[in-house]
């Protein structure tokens, strides 16, 4: 058992000096300083993002209470017309307005997936 | 903590940790060399966790050995041959001999079960205590003293002395 326990003590392993390990490791970690950076910088502008689209929706919502109270009108009589009117209008223009609805979608999915590739192909 | 206090603690910290990782990885110095770096950005990522309950050596190696079991069950992990790795630096004069016995050693190391290998890496190569073995490999006290019993019986059925 001594022997063995002799054996291990006196094989430990050796390193060899490295002087580009800390270098390597200073290289590193400044890689995580550009990404915690980049992530802080989109965390915030998403931030700004979120407050003004709460503050437009607030506003937006008051100016309709607003209206809705100063001029009151009978819902039965507009609530129908405006439904009528609008399932017109799509049965009309149906082929015009899958156009634009088909290019947005595709837009929108490219931008997510061109969003999502750059973070990905950070190299980390 | 930021990136000059982190790189000071690192720097007395980093031939230990080293050759933790070489004896975990049976003297493989470039896959040991590179789970080192990985386990100093996912420190330096976790800094802010860092609150000084235990020692920083302790906190590094606790990392350092999730990032070699983390290694250890990626799929497709390459087992190469032990005969061609070069043997690390030999404190002998005669290198030969002093291969040798890296290699029957590091052989020998690679039989054991992760736990027992960590085990005794942690105790013969780095001198740590059971109790702070017990915070790096997250175990009790006595499943440590287990390991090592169980690693120093496997060891000499492999070792000729």
């Amino acid at each position: 058992m001594k022997d063995l326990e002799q054996y291990l003590r006196d094989n430990k392993p050796v390193v060899k000096d490295d002087p580009t390990f800390l270098l390597e490791t200073r290289h590193r970690l400044e890689a995580v300083e550009g990404i915690k950076g980049e992530v802080d910088r989109q965390r915030r502008s998403g931030r700004k993002a979120l407050v003004a689209a709460l503050a437009g929706g607030l506003a937006l919502g008051a100016g309709l209470s607003a209206l809705g109270f100063l001029y009151p009108v009978n819902p039965d009589s507009v609530g129908q017309g405006i439904l009528d009117s609008l399932c017109l209008f799509v049965q009309h223009y149906r082929e015009y307005l899958l156009l634009p609805t088909a290019l947005l979608a595709i837009g929108l999915g490219l931008v997510l997936f061109k969003g999502k590739g750059s973070l990905s192909g950070s190299g980390f | 903590m930021d990136q000059e206090r982190f790189i000071s603690l690192v720097k007395a910290e980093q031939e230990p940790l080293r050759r933790f990782l070489l004896g975990l990885c049976c003297g493989d110095a470039a896959l040991a060399d590179d789970i080192a770096q990985d386990a100093l950005v996912r420190a330096y990522v976790a800094s802010g966790s860092f609150l000084g309950l235990s020692k920083f050596s302790t906190w590094l190696f606790r990392i350092a050995y999730n990032c070699y079991i983390d290694h250890c069950r990626k799929p497709g992990r390459d087992y190469d041959d032990l005969d061609s790795r070069e043997a690390v630096a030999v404190p002998s004069d005669d290198a030969s001999d002093g291969r040798f016995r890296y290699q029957m050693l590091y052989q020998a190391l690679e039989k054991l079960p992760e736990k027992e290998k960590a085990a005794i890496v942690l105790f013969y190569f780095e001198d740590k205590s059971i109790k702070e073995i017990s915070a790096i490999l997250g175990m009790p006290s006595g499943t440590v003293k287990y390991e090592l019993n169980q690693g120093r019986g496997h060891l000499r059925q492999y070792i000729s002395l």
